[in-house]
């Protein structure tokens, strides 16, 4: 039985998300700085009338940033209730996954995804990271960023 | 002139108070027009519709309105006729009374805008002046109390049982006496005005009731105050104390006497139970909503003040002082503060309902305009919405009404041909859910969006669900008007429609369409929103606004006037008004300037009372006041100190709503900002 799952681009490395998690893909034209709030997050974006945060994947996972392009998307992610997007460099695929083909991720990733990655997965060639969500959007209080 | 002067400030009452009576006398017209449709009579709606009319026109004439005293006038008198009759009021009659309503309540527009209310507009009175002469009157049918009704009509709402028995059974020499006074500028300068002549005749005997009365009065005036009192006082002296001619004095018998005058009973009044004093004491009392919101103000300076006290015990606890109790009564003083607010924002909760009062009004209308057979069902029940979301939901409404009405439901013929009732049946359903949002639906059973036919007017590939065909539809400015209404037949003004829903209030639109079967539109929106008064600037390249009332000045800060203190990390000095007041640069606060930006003096400050100090933000320039929808930010990655909130200005972008006070307080270098960020 597969699932649904959005794939997205950051850094030339290709993560997912399930589709169940995923609300809608917005492109992206800027946002709203938002003084004190945590570093990694770009600020605040209105997606069809709600204001919500947008985490900067590419700051989140400590990577160099990035000029954003016609191709930079806001994966805008459904979190109990709270909603949340996360900027990535594109966004323009749905696969569908079996969940069993899911693997932990090898020593190397853990590592260098700072816990970020919680499985890995097999398709064909490629190799998709199945993101650990609530955690690169980070639930913890603004300041208590990065401390943790 | 001081009449004048006075009127002004009766106006806004005399505005809110016209307004409830059109409202009720719109439902009763409804209400009789549905009997006269099926040939019944309606008695207590056109006895209603009488009431209102007859107040309204005593309520211009004390205003001074000639053209709604006399369109109101006209209407009460054919009304008059239809009540002798039974309650009976022809098909026919209503089109002008409603046409008599909409110019009033046109004028009354006018007056609220601060112009002069327009002339009456030619032919109304005529029209309604027709009514009376051809509305056949059966008299068979009319009822012994309709005679009342005319007799009372000056008297009788006002007039209590008791008052009545204190006007005729006066104690030993007293009558009952009705004195006239006209009030005129002339009178008024010489102090003669209906206080004091109140006053004297207060003085002479039991003043039991005054009642202004319209219609022209002797000596040119349009309106007559009616003093019925209860005396043992000569009419010659009387007459002295109302300030001499053109006042008159007459006496009241219980027996018939010949008492002529405008409106006034020419009888003594019999008078009946009244329901309309159960109405004016139904416990409902009408506030202007600012002020609620200063209440509102007011709870918020108490919750800063609070905080302050927190603080201060956090201080004591930490220099080892007892604090338990301090800090238990001061967590019972949070819950406290929390249920007021509940409570003041329950007072500004108005009934969907109640809102949505006009709407079978706008149906009616489109059924003569359109020639469509419709039927509106309200299904609100007792939900209930914020005012200021109830005021911005409606236009929403109405458009979405007015479009079922207007394109999506067929004609009868087509719709005998589709093998449906010929009667199309728009649907508004409300009910509010219990996360604080109300869910509101539109439901026709019409022809339903053809997204083809949506597609190729917009030049554009067939949507492929109903979030892209509605995407779609309220593209600004897109319209199925002329050749696709007929097979389309929706869209016109969807982008208003969702700029109030979604962008203003925050909220959700989606649509649901079968071909052929009808349309429904789901509307979800927050039962309460925040609106504040706000000043929006410029800083750092980036769009801000500040509640307005936080702001105690703002000022122009000259370069050459400010004193940088050495080592005071980009803090300085400026002069204002002889007071030399901290100017903090708004850009290094946020974090947002880059190197020079913070050299630089910013032109402009917005002056804060904090903790007692003035402070100025230097901010780059100010971009003008306007009011703003406050949308809280709810995240925990983006609740911080210093701001309040976003709003949209606009442009599809979020706007921050800052709170300078705190944004100074948590940021100030040294003053424990990293504690109360991490609250």
């Amino acid at each position: 039985m597969s699932v649904l799952h959005v794939v997205f681009k950051v850094d030339g490395a290709e993560y997912v998300l399930p589709a169940s998690d995923v609300l809608q893909m917005e492109s992206f034209s800027g946002a709203t700085p938002v003084p004190g709030a945590p570093a990694h997050v770009a600020g605040l974006v209105q997606v069809r009338g709600r204001v919500i945060p947008v985490v900067d994947a590419r700051r989140r996972f400590g990577l160099p940033a990035l000029e954003r392009s016609l191709d930079t998307r806001v994966v805008v992610g459904q979190l109990g209730t709270r909603t949340v997007g996360l900027l990535v460099d594109s966004a323009r695929e749905v696969l569908k996954l079996d969940p069993a083909k899911f693997q932990p991720p090898p020593p190397l990733v853990v590592e260098g995804s700072r816990g970020f990655v919680k499985a890995v997965a097999q398709v064909g060639p490629r190799l998709v990271m199945l993101i650990d969500f609530p955690r690169v959007i980070g639930e913890e209080a603004p300041d208590g960023d990065g401390k943790r | 002139m001081t009449a004048s002067v006075d009127l002004a400030d009766f106006l806004p009452a005399y505005l809110a108070e016209v307004e409830e009576l059109l409202d009720s006398a719109h439902r009763q017209l409804m209400a009789v027009e549905a009997s006269a449709r099926r040939g019944a009579a309606h008695p207590k709606s056109v006895r209603e519709l009488f009431r209102a009319l007859h107040t309204i026109k005593g309520l211009s004439a004390m205003v001074d309105v000639e053209p709604i005293v006399s369109i109101s006038h006209w209407m009460e008198t054919s009304l008059r006729q239809a009540d002798q009759a039974g309650g009976r009021l022809p098909e026919s009659s209503v089109e002008p009374l409603m046409e008599g309503l909409r110019a009033v309540e046109q004028r009354m527009r006018q007056l609220a805008a601060g112009k002069d209310a327009s002339p009456v507009p030619p032919g109304l009175l005529e029209r309604l002046e027709a009514l009376g002469v051809s509305s056949p009157v059966v008299a068979s049918t009319a009822r012994p109390s309709a005679l009342l009704l005319d007799e009372t009509l000056a008297l009788a709402p006002r007039l209590t049982p008791t008052e009545r028995e204190q006007l005729t059974s006066g104690a030993g020499h007293r009558r009952p006496v009705r004195v006239d006074f006209i009030p005129g500028a002339e009178r008024a300068a010489r102090g003669i005005t209906i206080n004091s002549v109140r006053e004297r005749l207060a003085a002479l005997g039991e003043l039991v009731k005054v009642v202004p009365v319209a219609g022209p009065a002797p000596g040119g005036g349009s309106l007559t105050f009616v003093l019925l009192l209860s005396t043992d006082a000569s009419d010659a002296v009387l007459k002295e104390a109302a300030g001499g001619e053109p006042a008159q004095v007459r006496a009241l018998s219980t027996a018939p006497s010949a008492v002529d005058g405008p409106s006034v009973p020419e009888r003594e009044p019999e008078l009946e139970e009244e329901p309309e004093e159960g109405r004016r004491s139904s416990g409902t009392l009408r506030v202007e909503v600012s002020r609620l919101d200063e209440a509102l103000e007011r709870l918020a300076a108490l919750v800063v003040n609070r905080s302050r006290l927190q603080r201060a015990v956090v201080d004591l606890t930490a220099v080892g002082a007892p604090t338990r109790e301090l800090r238990a009564i001061l967590q019972e003083n949070g819950r406290q503060l929390r249920d007021m607010r509940a409570a003041i924002l329950r007072l500004r909760m108005v009934r969907v309902g109640d809102v949505l009062e006009r709407l079978p009004l706008l149906v009616r209308g489109l059924r003569r305009t359109t020639g469509k057979a419709v039927r509106l069902e309200l299904e609100v029940g007792d939900a209930e919405l914020d005012k200021a979301v109830a005021d911005r939901m409606l236009p929403a409404l109405v458009h979405l009404v007015r479009n079922a009405v207007d394109h999506a439901l067929e004609s009868p013929e087509e719709r005998r041909a589709a093998g449906k009732p010929p009667e199309g049946r728009v649907r508004l359903g409300c009910h509010a859910n219990s996360s604080g949002w109300v869910d509101i639906t539109v439901a026709d059973d019409g022809r339903g969006v053809d997204a083809g036919a949506v597609a190729r007017r917009a030049g554009v590939p067939v949507p492929r669900g109903p979030d892209d065909l509605l995407e779609l539809l309220c593209r600004p400015g897109f319209s199925t008007r002329e050749e696709v209404t007929s097979t389309s037949g929706r869209g016109m003004g969807m982008d208003i429609v969702r700029r109030i829903v979604v962008d203003q209030l925050g909220g959700e639109l989606r649509l649901e369409t079968r071909v052929g079967e009808g349309t429904t539109f789901h509307l979800r929106v927050p039962l309460t929103i925040t609106l504040l008064d706000a000043i929006i600037f410029e800083c750092a390249g980036l769009r801000y606004a500040v509640a307005v009332g936080s702001v105690e000045e703002l000022i122009e800060v000259e370069a050459a006037r400010v004193v940088r203190p050495a080592g005071a990390h980009g803090v300085a000095l400026v002069e204002r008004r002889g007071q030399s007041v901290t100017l903090v640069s708004l850009a290094r606060l946020l974090g947002s300037a880059s190197a020079q930006a913070v050299d630089a003096t910013p032109p402009r400050g917005l002056v804060v009372r904090q903790r007692g100090e003035l402070v100025a933000f230097g901010v780059d320039r100010l971009l003008g006041q306007q009011e703003i929808v406050l949308r809280p930010l709810e995240d925990p990655l983006v609740r911080v100190p210093g701001v309040a909130g976003a709003t949209d200005l606009g442009d599809g972008q979020p706007t921050l709503v800052l709170d300078l006070n705190a944004l100074g307080a948590a940021r100030r270098p040294g003053s424990g900002g990293r504690e109360e960020r991490a609250t």
